[in-house]
């Protein structure tokens, strides 16, 4: 596991998103290393929208998401776009390959992110979201439970040892047992970076230190 | 606190791209199937319609050329869309979109494309050539002409695929944006291979070859000139 070697910060100002009509925002935070921050709010509210934008995959409409890494003190941060490498993201619409089993997806992502080769990180980050080996590697991820790939894709999202860790809805479709490793997933990345969760759930937002509340 | 990576190298990544796409392709067979089954049945229509005798033989070279060419051309149209327009669809694009630089992104697709064009390329030339009696003059000519077409079909399906694959009416749009890039070098291809089918002279067909390197340089520059916009916004 990488120890966090530094202060990293994840700043949001007056950031919103709409599409036509508001879909969230405008909304301020500030997140330093190892806390972790709860975004919740009512279905329909932003809140997977405001992940996205996060993660990079969506222009903010006004305000900035900045990440501010460890020498970069005085710096002007860097947009979530343009540092991908950093950040995991687990979302509902997020899907992995269904045609390739799970480890056959994670190891496609280490070879495309150019992570340095170590045989059997992707059979061991299975096995630690609780996958057994039949399941990881001889069954399509089609072919496997909504659960199971709820694993699997936390997982991937935790494949490249992110500094900035986006859950959106993490327990969905998740038992007891996945829950804990939500948890888990959780604690490992406060040594590490920032986590943002975000749920209905109170399960979920109990792992977080702050809240944002959309509406 | 440093990532354990920084960006990535584009051709391992490209590479990996490619060999999914294929993997993939392998175990579901979508696009072979109706790649393979397009193709097949049109060439079995026209030579069974037209075939090697109802051609004077002052025509033949002509219209052999023009039928091989529409037979591609629509089979790049009916399969080679699928590649971006699946990422969409199943929901894959934004893991890839967080995890690889864009251009491996269109690189090993692009290369997935031009492998699938390439093999049934291969399926049906030979059969074309057979069941509709097709004399080719001057081969290195003829092979050099299907090499760059099918380079130039993928290239520029890949990235129109990719430009239309967030839209709505997806089907409509590739063939709106597809066949107008794509008639240019066609008719290059259609001109070439009546030159191949007729003379025996390599020069003969230079200009036409010249013609399809150009488009194929432009086209694929300006496909990974533009394709981080087109694929990240």
């Amino acid at each position: 596991m990488r120890l966090s070697s530094g202060a990293m910060r994840l700043v949001a100002e007056n950031l919103s998103r709409s599409f036509g009509r508001r879909a969230f925002g405008p909304v301020s935070f500030r997140v330093e290393t190892g806390r972790v921050l709860g975004v919740a709010g009512e279905n329909g509210s932003g809140k997977t929208t405001l992940l996205k934008t996060l993660a990079g995959l969506i222009r903010p409409s006004a305000g900035r998401a900045k990440i501010f890494l460890d020498d970069e003190e005085a710096g002007d941060g860097h947009e979530p776009r343009d540092i991908p490498w950093r950040i995991g993201w687990v979302a509902p619409d997020l899907a992995l390959y269904g045609e390739l089993t799970a480890e056959e997806n994670l190891t496609f992502f280490e070879r495309v992110r150019g992570l340095a080769p170590a045989p059997g990180r992707a059979r061991t980050l299975l096995e630690r979201v609780g996958l057994p080996s039949e399941s990881h590697s001889q069954k399509s991820l089609s072919s496997l439970s909504t659960g199971q790939r709820q694993r699997v894709k936390l997982a991937f999202a935790t494949l490249h040892e992110p500094d900035l860790l986006l859950l959106d809805e993490p327990g969905a479709n998740l038992d007891e047992a996945g829950r804990s490793i939500v948890q888990k997933v959780v604690a490992s990345q406060r040594l590490r970076g920032i986590t943002v969760i975000a749920s209905n759930d109170p399960r979920d937002l109990a792992l977080s230190d702050e809240r944002v509340t959309l509406s | 606190m440093s990532a354990p990576h920084k960006a990535t190298g584009i051709l391992p990544a490209a590479i990996a791209v490619f060999r999914r796409e294929l993997l993939a392709e392998w175990r579901t067979r979508v696009a072979v199937n109706s790649l393979f089954l397009f193709a097949f049945a049109v060439l079995v229509l026209v030579a069974y319609a037209v075939g090697p005798t109802r051609l004077s033989p002052e025509d033949r070279p002509t219209v052999n050329a023009v039928l091989l060419w529409v037979v591609l051309f629509f089979s790049a149209m009916t399969g080679l869309s699928r590649t971006f327009v699946h990422e969409e669809d199943a929901g894959t694009a934004a893991a890839l979109r967080l995890s690889a630089p864009p251009p491996s992104v269109l690189l090993g697709k692009l290369l997935a494309n031009v492998a699938l064009l390439g093999a049934v390329t291969a399926f049906i030339v030979p059969l074309f050539v057979v069941l509709m009696g097709f004399t080719i003059r001057d081969l290195p000519l003829f092979v050099l002409l299907l090499l760059l077409g099918t380079f130039g079909l993928a290239s520029a399906s890949t990235f129109t695929a990719a430009l239309v694959s967030k839209a709505s009416a997806r089907g409509t749009l590739f063939a709106v944006l597809a066949i107008p890039l794509l008639l240019p070098p066609l008719v290059g291809a259609v001109l070439a291979t009546r030159v191949a089918a007729t003379e025996t002279e390599f020069s003969a067909g230079l200009d036409f070859a010249r013609l399809l390197v150009a488009y194929d340089g432009v086209v694929t520059t300006a496909a990974f000139l533009l394709f981080d916009a087109v694929w990240r916004e």
